[in-house]
């Protein structure tokens, strides 16, 4: 398997104010990148949360996203979370705290995974890849579930303009089915658009 | 009264271990004035007789940012109207939305001074996180503001109009940033572009910053406006890097803003405790907006380290309605920020809920419509806010719904939802 692409966000100092919490978090993010380096992880980035954030990930399109969870970057962050929702990628956030390590209170806040600071290098990997594996599976039944959904729902349109066309043209379910083929391929539609534009028309000729 | 010498002005600590002696003269020499003044005996010893109304929780964690609207949760503590009524708040000063979010979901905060339109957007799920949450009360209205460059201002783009304006006549990308995805800010920027026919999506880019990182940023050139809270709409007039170009109370009079928020879960578990942090943070709310002179109070405990971190100057102007725009205008406004009002800021109206839910969908965050009165019943806890209000003598709205007239004219009466949402000529 080709080794993960990872990309850490760091915290920006705010200018003029002395913040003993940036120092902290700096001090970790250091040692955490050096945890990943020696587990033989690819730290393809290691990006300042500035404005350019969202643009150097779309560049980078990093497999694995890691922020310290007191991070003042973590807005920036949501940003991008929203802007590519349709192509998650998994955050793991990294925290001083031990009580939130737990694996499933993560997941039940949308977040992929905690690595708790002072975790030995040889910890790190193991926690990285249940977080992979535990994205990638969710992602895969919420694409699945809105597939279903989509399929449904089309299959609903159809039988709906099937119906529409039997009424208004006295066709059978056979003939009307074959109409509806025969417009999608004359107007190079899907067969649920079709289907779509003959109940809106009948709509609106009530 | 001199706050300088009572506040903990060394203390890093921001989970505000403010040692019983200063505690104590905080409150006889703030209290006092303002428990006299409201009629209140300051030497309650707690309202809970009854056992059965006794907080399930009695030391509450809050999480706030740091900005002028955190005030009354944070005047609570120090003025010690969490312990008359049987609870400590405990606060947390937090660095960024979505941690206070994933802190509210995993149980490290039970509340939290947060954007009304966050709630929305965990409750619906935008963007991963989807848990069903809470609105215990309102915590202000109006207080924000709309900032342009210096650099715009000099090219004559001072308001909405100007600035679509030059956006038309001196074509490039033009930078806007907000608060956060979901949040109140985002949507304040939205409206007011697209109320002056700039479409937020398509004709700008618009970034996420935290709020302290503004005013840098736009000295810098990174961006052309922005939209925050107080005290940093002002704080880029006083720097002399920006012009206010709109107050967000001029988008919307008395706008719904930041929330008292918690998960359904911790409210449905701790009803007592929820009724008794509502009724504390009411009566600070009255207390900030029953005089200058406690404003006055308000803005020095909260410019402190472990709050805003800023100087008391920066905050005291515009929350007593002292603008000035940057160009030379100043005016006395009003719809200032309000934490109170007679009650009409707390109540969590369900037209205010389901507000933010239609502008989610009008922005493509929301890809459908959802049944948007059931998620707003589901999310504002009107019956417990009711019983507080009750504890306190707050006035109480007759309707769950309220009419507002925006910016543009049009009207929000919280009556049709799904049509308000697919009403307006510029949409995602």
């Amino acid at each position: 398997m080709q080794s993960l692409r990872i990309v850490v966000v760091n915290p920006v100092a705010i200018e003029g104010e002395d913040d003993p919490a940036f120092a902290v978090q700096a001090a970790r993010g250091k040692d955490l990148r050096i945890g990943l380096l020696e587990a033989g992880y690819n730290i393809v980035a290691s990006l300042p949360a500035d404005l350019y954030l969202p643009e150097r990930i779309a560049q980078l399109q990093p497999d694995m996203i890691i922020v310290d969870a007191e991070s003042n970057a973590r807005d920036v962050l949501e940003h991008v979370v929203v802007a590519t929702r349709d192509a998650r990628r998994p955050i793991v956030l990294f925290t001083e705290d031990a009580k939130t390590s737990s694996m499933d209170a993560a997941m039940a806040a949308g977040v992929s995974a905690y690595i708790v600071a002072g975790l030995q290098t040889a910890r790190i990997k193991p926690v990285l890849d249940v977080a992979l594996a535990r994205f990638r599976q969710e992602q895969k039944s919420l694409a699945e579930l809105s597939d279903t959904k989509l399929k449904l729902a089309e299959r609903k349109v159809l039988e709906r303009a099937k119906g529409l066309l039997m009424e208004h043209h006295k066709l059978s379910e056979q003939e009307a089915y074959q109409k509806l083929r025969r417009l999608a391929m004359d107007k190079n539609l899907k067969l649920s658009e079709v289907a779509q534009r003959i109940i809106d028309a009948a709509d609106l000729l009530g | 009264m001199d706050v300088e010498n009572v506040l903990p002005q060394d203390d890093l600590d921001t989970s505000l271990a403010v040692d019983g002696k200063r505690r104590q003269l905080l409150q006889t020499a703030t209290l006092a004035a303002g428990a006299s003044m409201l009629g209140l005996s300051s030497t309650a010893t707690g309202a809970w007789a009854a056992g059965s109304d006794k907080p399930e929780k009695t030391e509450v964690k809050i999480g706030f940012i740091p900005l002028t609207d955190c005030a009354s949760v944070v005047m609570a503590s120090l003025l010690g109207f969490d312990k008359k009524y049987g609870i400590k708040i405990v606060l947390s000063k937090e660095a960024s939305w979505a941690g206070v979010r994933d802190k509210l979901a995993n149980g490290e905060l039970d509340g939290a001074h947060v954007l009304s339109g966050l709630i929305y957007g965990v409750q619906m799920g935008i963007g991963g996180q989807k848990k069903d949450m809470a609105i215990l009360m309102g915590l202000n209205n109006n207080g924000q503001a709309i900032t342009l460059s210096k650099k715009l201002a000099d090219k004559g783009a001072v308001d909405g109009a100007s600035l679509a304006k030059l956006m038309t006549s001196d074509k490039r990308e033009y930078t806007f940033a907000q608060t956060f995805p979901t949040g109140t800010h985002a949507m304040w920027l939205y409206y007011w572009l697209a109320a002056n026919g700039v479409n937020p999506l398509k004709d700008a880019k618009v970034i996420t910053v935290p709020p302290p990182q503004m005013v840098a940023n736009m000295r810098v050139g990174n961006m052309d406006g922005f939209c925050v809270g107080e005290p940093w709409g002002h704080r880029a007039i006083v720097d002399g890097v920006g012009v206010t170009a709109i107050t967000t109370q001029e988008i919307w009079k008395d706008h719904p803003e930041k929330v008292l928020g918690a998960t359904a879960e911790f409210a449905a578990k701790n009803p007592n405790t929820c009724r008794a942090l509502i009724a504390a943070v009411l009566e600070a709310g009255r207390w900030i907006d029953a005089s200058l002179a406690n404003k006055n109070k308000m803005a020095e405990a909260i410019a402190d380290k472990s709050y805003v971190n800023t100087s008391k100057d920066v905050i005291d102007q515009r929350i007593m309605g002292r603008y000035q725009n940057g160009l030379g205008k100043t005016w006395d406004d009003p719809n200032y920020m309000k934490f109170y009002n007679d009650g009409l800021v707390n109540f969590p109206y369900l037209s205010d809920g389901m507000w933010f839910m239609t502008q989610h969908r009008r922005w493509g965050l929301l890809k459908t419509d959802p049944d948007y009165l059931a998620v707003a019943k589901s999310v504002s806890q009107i019956a417990l806010y009711k019983d507080a209000a009750a504890m306190t003598n707050t006035p109480v709205p007759k309707d769950v719904l309220r009419t507002s007239k925006l910016m543009d004219g049009v009207v929000w009466d919280g009556k049709n939802p799904q049509a308000y949402a697919a009403s307006f000529k510029i949409h995602a």
